[in-house]
């Protein structure tokens, strides 16, 4: 149980083993990575006021990223005298089709939020995914996800009146519209 | 008279009661739900509130926080899973219990033990908050600065994995946080001549895509996990049994107040210290540790619930975070256009009283909850992962926008989220890089005043820190740190002579 205790009280219960006995399938590209994303932003840090002065705008931001660059190079070099694990293939356990797959739905989300508007890309999005999810019946699929997302746009959008782009959905007129039927018209 | 009309704010408005009472009953659930956690929701739900004034907003998040922190404990009980990190040690002898045909015996007692440590946590913040905030009125800003570096590397150490892991995640929320115009002489920092990013990346974006997307995305992997079903029977525990464990819950609160306390250090730490200190500690258990023994139960209990409380002390009078959820809340006190820190009890003295008065009624609504409502509780949990994981990503989005309207910083949670995925698959913790993005700008503000008024020289700074009783003993707990990951402590720990009783098992 020890090796799995998650980094904080509240996040959820994910394992996250730090101490490998041995390399994961694509650790070595991955730290490699965070290795020369920490030189380049040490070298824009390095940019911000150089060696000017102990109390310039670049002082902390360099001694951090310095402090990223020393730690992800040590990390990296543990990462490489780690024997590989078993010849495993990246696509499995890192970076699985399901994951590639939601990625790309969320990209699409975010892209298509504000042509079309809250309402139809939330719709969309919760059905395609519960049906790649769920492998339920199309039926079940659309029940589900449409009332979750009644149940989402009361608490969020009228509870909270958190404003989402409306789209093509004539949003505002329907609020109107419920509060004139519940309110008797008071706003 | 006006402390007290603070404490019974939220008892003597309805609405704010009831947003208490709402945000308990849904962080008992979100704690449970495993998957989903009380660091999300928290910083999902700051998005919506931020229109909001402060005193609602805080009532919810405070509920959702108590409610989560004891919510884990469900789950850990009935299906080995614990819903929460904090609850990791409670599965160890909760599950046993349940197997046996004693869940509803092990949860009671974990609910009333639970309401026993929250209070502990509580009062101690009561009493201690007021005098640590006369103390902290004596903080230099090199000291602000040592806390804040001592605070991201104790949780960087106490993860799991390499505290290089942890040193990296805290740097790098630094950075992040670093990244727009610098407030003090509008240079341009990490902004790669984008006049989008002059503002800087908006932290609640980082928050969400960090804790909300990063595990979703990471769930995908259990769809499949199935569910077991527990039958319950008795919830509310005999006066004999809570009288028995009294002593243990009290000195396991006393264990997960000061841990809470501790900048970084939170209440999945306290627990599993409680739980090794009861499993020292008690001589005859009825049963084995392990085994389905109610002091394995008690002790972490209290203690997570009691941590809530000393996370607060930290937040409240230095600024500075005592966990992941208190750095948020951080966050959300500044939307709101309030400074944590010690002049915050100065001037505004209501607001931690009012606090203090939400979280005790976030108890008391924790135990009813707890004690009630079982038959529901099992429904919900049993909410299957192929609808949850994407109403979690749904959320996270409508959350990421809602803060600015901005589809931009929707990007930067998608860009967090699939980084903080790769972060957490390679077990590199994500409590540091929020700490580092929080506490960002007062490090760096605190490092320039220190050194601007040390004239820029290196050594007498560190003068004023050898000399400063405060500031050394802040530098030795930040060595200390560094010093206990290294091969040197266990070499000097070997040269110790072994004095370990025959009971101490690990």
């Amino acid at each position: 149980m020890k090796d799995n205790e998650p980094d904080s009280c509240t996040d959820s219960a994910v394992p996250a083993n730090g101490i490998n006995s041995a390399r994961k399938p694509g650790e070595l590209v991955f730290t490699a990575f965070l290795c020369i994303a920490s030189v380049y932003l040490l070298w824009e840090a390095y940019g911000i006021a150089g060696f000017e002065a102990l109390s310039s705008p670049g002082a902390v931001p360099m001694a951090t990223t310095a402090a990223m660059a020393i730690s992800s190079v040590i990390l990296l070099v543990r990462a490489i005298r780690l024997p590989r694990a078993r010849a495993g293939v990246i696509a499995e356990s890192v970076v699985p089709g399901v994951f590639v797959v939601f990625v790309l739905l969320l990209l699409a989300f975010s892209v298509l939020l504000k042509p079309l508007g809250f309402v139809p890309t939330a719709a969309l999005f919760l059905v395609v995914a519960i049906k790649i999810l769920g492998r339920r019946s199309w039926g079940f699929t659309i029940v589900v996800s449409l009332a979750s997302l009644l149940v989402i746009w009361l608490v969020f959008r009228v509870g909270f009146t958190v404003l989402m782009p409306p789209g093509i959905v004539p949003e505002a007129e329907f609020i109107q519209f419920l509060r004139n039927v519940f309110g008797g018209g008071r706003s | 008279m006006d402390t007290l009309m603070a404490l019974l704010t939220v008892i003597t408005q309805p609405q704010l009661l009831l947003l208490v009472g709402v945000g308990t009953f849904a962080g008992v659930y979100v704690g449970a739900i495993p998957g989903l956690s009380v660091t999300m929701a928290v910083s999902i739900l700051i998005s919506f509130t931020f229109s909001w004034d402060v005193y609602p907003a805080i009532s919810l998040m405070v509920g959702i926080y108590m409610g989560g922190v004891y919510g884990g404990s469900r789950t850990a009980i009935l299906l080995n899973i614990p819903g929460a990190p904090c609850a990791i040690a409670t599965a160890m002898d909760g599950y046993p219990m349940a197997q046996r045909g004693e869940a509803g015996q092990a949860i009671g007692v974990t609910t009333t033990m639970s309401f026993f440590g929250g209070l502990v946590g509580i009062l101690v913040l009561a009493i201690a908050a007021p005098l640590v905030s006369d103390f902290a009125l004596r903080f230099q800003p090199r000291d602000y600065m040592l806390l804040a570096v001592l605070g991201i590397l104790l949780v960087g150490s106490l993860s799991p994995g390499s505290l290089l892991k942890g040193i990296f995640a805290g740097a790098l929320g630094i950075a992040v946080g670093a990244v727009g115009r610098d407030p003090l002489t509008f240079t341009e920092r990490f902004t790669f001549d984008f006049s989008l990013l002059d503002g800087g990346i908006s932290f609640i974006a980082v928050m969400i895509g960090m804790f909300g997307v990063s595990e979703a995305l990471l769930q995908l992997r259990h769809v499949a996990t199935p569910t077991v079903r527990q039958k319950i029977t008795r919830v509310v525990p005999s006066w004999k049994t809570v009288r028995k464990h009294l002593p243990l819950s009290l000195q396991s609160s006393t264990i997960g107040v000061v841990i809470g306390a501790l900048p970084g250090t939170g209440g999945d730490i306290a627990s599993l210290m409680a739980y090794d200190y009861a499993k020292r500690t008690t001589k005859k258990p009825e049963r084995e540790f392990g085994d389905g023994a109610m002091e394995g139960l008690v002790a972490p209990e209290t203690a997570n619930n009691a941590a809530v409380g000393g996370a607060f002390i930290p937040m409240m009078t230095l600024g500075i975070p005592g966990d992941a959820v208190t750095a948020i809340m951080i966050g959300a006190l500044f939307i709101h256009g309030l400074n944590p820190g010690p002049m915050l009890m100065v001037d505004q003295p209501e607001m931690f009283w009012f606090i203090v008065g939400a979280l005790v009624t976030a108890n008391c609504f924790m135990l009813l909850f707890g004690l009630t409502g079982i038959k529901l509780f099992t429904k919900i949990v049993e909410m299957p992962r192929s609808v949850l994981i994407p109403l979690i990503m749904l959320l996270s989005i409508v959350g990421a926008y809602a803060v600015n309207n901005s589809i931009t910083d929707v990007y930067w949670m998608l860009g967090f989220g699939v980084f903080g995925y790769f972060l957490r698959h390679y077990g590199y913790p994500l409590g540091p890089v929020i700490l580092g993005v929080i506490l960002s700008r007062l490090l760096d503000d605190n490092w320039r005043r220190a050194i601007i008024s040390e004239r820029e020289d290196l050594w007498r700074f560190f003068d004023g820190v050898v000399s400063s009783p405060l500031s050394l003993t802040l530098m030795l707990g930040v060595i200390l740190v560094f010093v206990s990951q290294t091969r040197l402590w266990s070499f000097a720990k070997s040269l110790l002579p072994r004095r370990k009783s025959p009971q101490e098992g690990d």
